[in-house]
């Protein structure tokens, strides 16, 4: 086990909860306080994305992912899985990607 | 305090720092990279923007440190028994004491009684009884237009596009429509409809009670009884009745200027908005000094020819004797008259296109 990581725990959805890496881009950083990589209790992606103090800006008001954020578990788009609801097994790196649109 | 223009854009918020005859201005690094700034105000000492992304959605930015830490609202939404999602934050208005509120789409208001750390939607508008009546415009169906009267706060006036202008008389607890005299021309069944009017800007005189200034997709207008009759005004020397901005004049009530876009006029009832670019292609301020009987241009200093885009929070006066008249365009100018319009000087070129402009005291 890492050193400093809290062991997993049981969810309330009967997934144990790992610690994954999530990684975001420069805005979310800036709103995070300048950090850019967080270490994260989650059983699914929902909950790893759920974790961190940019929730407000990944999710809307009903909690559905804003669509122009695209999320990706160990390079693999989170679309070809089971999406937000996509299970971690633990030491996996997500990353958080902004679409590129707009001008 | 010296004069100031918060200048929100398309890439984030920029101050300009003017002298104290504002003659000479500085362009400040620009603060919120990476956000759309609808819209930005100072009170008391705080900055607030209505910042969006396209990516991560609609938010209120504040700094109470001049702009160096900025702190997002978090949790800004609209309920679920609403139906809707917060789409854009629009405007904010500082209201008395701690008191703000918030314009936002789709034609939604908040209200802040801590100085912008937590807002509350304002469902007396959100689920008015007339909603269903109510349709975007170009930009979404947004609430822009938010003056607070200023010794009787309980009285409070909003524009929605397209839903028209209402006004409380109870703080927020009721809304009516007040749009008797303003053209739906778009509405070939009932151009004068209760409501659902395309308000493009709304600007409550701070002296002279009762007087508004609207800038709409179908003409200029005034009302001197709080909105309960809009006279139609731009008969006499506009060259278009359509237009985004409008700014007043808090010395002088008969005074306003806007700056008409779209092309000459034509036929009767012809419906504005085709073109959204500056009437003529030239750069027009218009002045009216008598309530908008009737209107000169304005114009020394600005660029002609020139065919540019002034957004409807794209104008600003300042409460300075000589009043101070600042405006923005798309193609990232600001300029500065300080002499009720005789005279224009360019304050910044080359910014990001200009959403909003707002005088300030730094």
């Amino acid at each position: 086990m890492d050193g400093g990581r809290a062991p997993p725990a049981g969810s309330a959805f009967g997934r144990s909860r790992r610690v994954v890496t999530v990684r975001v881009p420069g805005l979310l950083a800036d709103q995070a306080g300048g950090r850019k990589e967080f270490d994260v209790e989650a059983a699914d992606v929902r909950g790893a994305l759920e974790a961190l103090p940019v929730r407000d800006l990944l999710f809307d008001e009903r909690g559905e992912l804003r669509p122009l954020v695209n999320v990706y578990v160990d390079r693999e788009d989170i679309r070809s899985g089971d999406g937000i609801e996509t299970a971690l097994s633990g030491d996996e790196t997500i990353r958080v990607v902004a679409a590129i649109a707009g001008g | 305090m010296a004069p100031a223009i918060l200048v929100g854009t398309r890439k984030g918020l920029f101050v300009l720092r003017g002298d104290e005859n504002r003659r000479k201005w500085t362009v400040d690094e620009p603060m919120l990279a990476g956000w759309e700034v609808f819209h930005a105000t100072e009170h008391d000492g705080t900055l607030y923007a209505a910042a969006n992304n396209f990516v991560y959605g609609a938010t209120v930015q504040r700094s109470t440190d001049g702009g160096r830490t900025w702190e997002r609202s978090e949790g800004l939404g609209l309920p679920e028994e609403t139906e809707l999602t917060l789409e854009k934050t629009w405007h904010v208005e500082p209201g008395q004491g701690d008191t703000l509120w918030l314009g936002a789409a789709p034609g939604a208001l908040f209200h802040s009684d801590d100085r912008g750390e937590s807002w509350e939607p304002v469902m007396s508008l959100i689920q008015h009884p007339t909603r269903e009546r109510w349709n975007p415009g170009a930009g979404g169906m947004c609430t822009h237009s938010i003056q607070v009267h200023p010794t009787d706060p309980k009285t409070i006036y909003i524009g929605i596009s397209a839903a028209g202008v209402f006004r409380s008389d109870d703080g927020g607890e009721t809304w009516a429509p007040k749009n008797k005299g303003t053209a739906a021309d778009f509405n070939e069944d009932d151009r004068f409809p209760e409501l659902g009017q395309c308000v493009h800007k709304v600007l409550l005189h701070p002296e002279q009670e009762g007087r508004l200034w609207q800038q709409n997709h179908c003409g200029v207008y005034r009302t001197d009884d709080k909105g309960e009759n809009w006279e139609r005004l731009e008969d006499n020397g506009l060259p278009s009745s359509f237009g985004f901005p409008i700014a007043i004049n808090h010395l002088k009530p008969d005074m306003a200027f806007v700056i008409p876009e779209d092309s000459v006029r034509g036929s009767e009832g012809e419906v504005g908005g085709g073109d959204r670019v500056t009437t003529g292609g030239r750069l027009g301020v218009y002045r009216t000094e008598d309530g908008g009987r009737s209107w000169e241009l304005a114009s020394n200093g600005l660029p002609d020819p020139a065919w540019v885009e002034v957004l409807r929070e794209g104008m600003s006066s300042d409460r300075r004797d000589p009043v101070g008249i600042y405006f923005g365009t798309k193609s990232g100018s600001v300029f500065v008259s300080t002499d009720e319009g005789d005279e224009w000087m360019e304050a910044a070129r080359h910014l990001p296109a200009v959403l909003s402009v707002e005088a300030a005291e730094w």
